[in-house]
């Protein structure tokens, strides 16, 4: 093996093994075959896995392997992007990386060894998750295994994905601006608008020639196909309703046309492009580049958005109380992102004109709060705050306050209006705002970083946004007025267990280190 | 032995010693306007060299630009007459580097990390990672994962990654930062023996540190190298400069705002001082022997002219 080859390989191999072994791997992977499982319901619920013009596909290889290969691709466009894309943040922040730019290995080689990295994982991962779902034609299948067949179709779908993910994440990571909350953000916007366009070229039935070199999701592709096969485009995929009186129909899984063959191939290689963008901007730990691109991106951009929200973010937290330890957390929040300030005023006279805002007040919300629980352990503050009395024993409880009074201060006027004129209205807001609060401390405690939260709750919020008010259950805090006083318990219950669960985890993370 | 750079005392070194670092008028000046080094020259052939100055004295910035991780603005650097601003890979094969407060990839264990870093500077085996495990004396925990060791096991495993590639300059940033007594000594030791046949670079704001293993030190501050030389070379410098005298509590602290006082002990006849003066500072006080604390602390306090000035 070539002196490149055996550090591309080192590079590889170190980087699987660091993912690997982390117990949240096997969390998510444990999720995700769960996902799996609940995707292929028993067709006796009256709920079957593919619906095709209102019959049901016959549980064989093909279907299931199609279908949790498209739940697959799902997880890796959103999910796995944020799995990976912190290969190069790791070795800044361990430092390794200065031993690295001390070798003679070249910056080319590190971008592809990364990419390398992320793509073996995400394979492994995918194959690991295909393996467990071929149980479902086992436990639910009205036709025997047929392996190759179930492969067959995630070798289809998933290998774009994979690709494209992996090259975009290390691509964001070397481009300053892109690295941080911000590009976590951005790439779920990304990644919705993306799905939604080719949700609408699909529902046409024919995919434009040129938009199949960008299907990376793969879902264009599978959807003409099946429009070809079954001659409809009326289909749905996953966990959903069918005419019991129509016979099913045998799925015989995605073939590949000759006119997709290129375009299938293309979408897999086309990523790899940008990998060179990812190297021209790659710092190689130079700690002069790191530094200036630190200043640079602060100053530039949200930095000087930050310096012009200063003063109102000042005056906002003029009103806590400097004692209350509750107050002083909720206002290093605000001091941390002064935009808040600004955005908290603007929502609020947005909301007192219409509640079309209170989603979008609401995702503004989430991404303020999700760093509140996380911030002491990342700064390695946290030594600091157990000493300060009862805080140790109380830091969940003082982490949901803090960020229930962020969130209100936030909300504060809407809620007001809503007191006075529709007080049912104004319970669910609150136990919206109580739900968000406490699954932004429950994952922030858990996971110690603010990533996991704001990916939990986007995609939660992209459900609820795309249900339009059709389904009362998405409704968590009332602002398309259909949450039932069920629902309204319910999340009121969800909020409480995520409590308990992130107390318990505290409690024997304080045992187990301090 | 290292040697200063241009001192106008000191023979001309015989052509056969080439030296194996030399740093020309090099100077770092980031995009904030701020310097890191600042014109800074300086010649050394093997032994342990003691970087040593007060925190942001721009010690981390040199060995980074020693070390290829960075490019100085201006000036030169050379590995054995080779310009590695130019060439990094002429040096970068025969370099070892422990940058400071190093991290590890918790969820590996002490070999695959090693071997990690065997396979990024081109060493093959599996035979010279246990070999450097058994140096560093981690030997009984390599197939353990590094998340749970130590601080001090940490940093043995740099230094392991730092030698595995058996390297001629070896750079270590502020090793001992955050050990216990017990390691630092330990963590001394095998720098001292690493000094044999080869170049040590370690940076510290601790004295002691560098005391004992250090054949020259250079003292830098706000970027600038403010001495160079052995730590005797230094020491004689504060002969006459330092000075023992017992003050009353209550004066001590006055002494104490408007001079520079290298150690003080309360004791029931009053306190003991020890004073970095170039003057007598009280009328009983008298001379002591300098340590190399004094020495740094008179340098530190009283040199200041100095680019690349050579105490010789």
């Amino acid at each position: 093996m070539s002196e490149r080859l055996h550090r591309l390989a080192a590079i590889v191999r170190a980087d699987f093994f660091v993912r690997f072994r982390r117990p949240s791997t096997v969390v998510v992977f444990l999720l995700l075959s769960a996902c799996a499982y609940l995707w292929v319901p028993a067709p006796s619920t009256g709920r079957a896995l593919i619906v095709i013009a209102g019959s049901r596909a016959i549980y064989n290889s093909a279907a299931i392997g199609m279908a949790t290969a498209m739940l697959g691709t799902i997880f890796v466009g959103l999910f796995g992007f944020y799995v990976v894309s912190n290969a190069i943040r790791r070795d800044v922040q361990s430092r390794c990386g200065y031993v690295i730019a001390s070798t003679t290995m070249r910056g080319s080689e590190y971008v592809a060894g990364k990419f390398l990295g992320n793509v073996v994982f995400l394979t492994v991962f995918m194959s690991g998750f295909m393996l467990t779902s071929m149980i479902m034609v086992i436990v639910r299948g009205e036709a025997p295994l047929q392996p190759l067949v179930f492969a067959w179709q995630y070798l289809l779908l998933v290998p774009p994905s994979i690709v494209f993910v992996s090259a975009l994440a290390i691509t964001f990571e070397s481009m300053p601006l892109l690295r941080g909350k911000f590009g976590d953000v951005l790439y779920f916007f990304l990644w919705a608008v993306c799905l939604g366009l080719v949700g609408s070229l699909a529902e046409k039935g024919n995919v434009p020639p040129a938009a199949r070199w960008f299907d990376f999701s793969g879902f264009a592709f599978a959807f003409e196909t099946i429009t070809r096969i079954a001659g409809t485009t009326s289909m749905s995929i996953g966990a959903s309703g069918f005419d019991r009186g129509k016979p099913p129909i045998l799925f015989n899984g995605l073939q590949l046309a000759n006119e997709w063959i290129l375009p299938r191939i293309g979408a897999t290689l086309m990523p790899m492009l940008l990998l060179f963008v990812a190297r021209a901007f790659f710092h190689r730990f130079d700690p002069a580049r790191i530094r200036a691109v630190a200043q640079k991106s602060q100053w530039k951009f949200l930095g000087w958005l930050n310096a012009l929200a200063k003063p109102i973010a000042r005056l906002l937290t003029a009103i806590f109380p400097a004692s209350n330890a509750v107050a002083a957390d909720a206002r290093t929040a605000i001091a941390d992102l002064p935009l808040i300030a600004p955005a908290m005023i603007g929502f609020a006279i947005a909301s007192l004109a219409s509640n079309d805002v209170m989603p979008i007040a609401f995702a503004a919300v989430a991404i303020a709060i999700a760093d509140i629980a996380s911030r002491e352990k990342r700064a390695g503050t946290l030594a600091f705050v157990y000493a300060a009395p009862r805080l140790r024993e109380r830091f969940v409880l003082w982490k949901f306050l803090s960020a229930v009074l962020v969130a209100t201060i936030f909300l504060a006027l809407p809620l007001i209006r809503f007191i006075l004129t529709r007080p049912s209205m104004a319970i669910a807001i609150v136990v919206g705002i109580i739900f968000v609060c406490a699954a932004a401390t429950a994952l922030g405690v858990i996971s110690a970083n603010p990533k996991t939260f704001i990916v939990a709750f986007l995609t939660f919020w992209y459900l609820v946004v795309n249900s339009k008010g059709a389904t009362p259950a998405l409704d968590f805090a009332g602002f398309y007025g259909i949450a039932t006083p069920m629902v309204i318990a319910s999340y009121a219950a969800a909020a409480l267990a995520f409590l308990v669960l992130a107390h318990a985890y505290h409690v024997s993370e304080l045992r187990r280190r301090w | 032995m290292p040697h200063a750079s241009l001192p106008c005392n000191i023979p001309p070194r015989p052509a056969y010693l080439a030296f194996m670092l030399r740093i020309d008028s090099v100077s770092k000046r980031f995009k904030s306007g701020n310097f890191g080094v600042r014109d800074l020259s300086l010649n050394v052939s093997g032994g342990v060299l003691g970087l040593l100055g007060p925190n942001g004295a721009g010690k981390t910035t040199l060995m980074q630009m020693i070390a290829t991780v960075t490019k100085p603005t201006t000036g030169r650097l050379f590995f054995r007459d080779i310009d590695i601003v130019a060439n990094p890979d002429a040096l970068r094969p025969r370099l070892g580097y422990l940058p400071q407060d190093f991290g590890v990839y918790d969820n590996l264990t002490a070999v695959e990390f090693l071997t990690y870093f065997a396979s990024l500077k081109g060493v093959r085996g599996k035979s010279k990672v246990q070999e450097m495990l058994e140096t560093v004396n981690l030997h009984h925990v390599a197939n353990r994962a590094v998340g749970g060791f130590s601080g001090g096991m940490k940093q043995r495993l740099g230094i392991a990654q730092a030698l595995i590639n058996d390297p001629d300059l070896v750079i270590v940033d502020e090793p001992t930062a955050g050990l216990d007594p017990e390691e630092r000594v330990r963590f001394r030791n095998v720098l001292s023996d690493l000094g044999m046949g080869r170049l040590v670079i370690l940076s510290t704001h601790i004295v002691s540190d560098v005391e004992s293993i250090a054949t020259e030190i250079a003292i830098l501050r706000g970027g600038a190298l403010i001495a160079f030389a052995s730590p005797e070379q230094l020491m004689r410098e504060a002969e006459g400069s330092v000075w023992e005298v017992v003050l009353p509590s209550d004066k001590f602290d006055e002494v104490r705002r408007t001079m520079h006082v290298s150690g003080a002990v309360r004791k029931t006849d009053g306190v003991h001082a020890r004073i970095v003066s170039p003057t007598q500072p009280a009328s009983h006080a008298t001379h002591a022997e300098p340590s190399l604390e004094d020495a740094f602390l008179f340098v530190m306090s009283y040199q200041t002219d100095a680019t690349n000035r050579a105490v010789a």
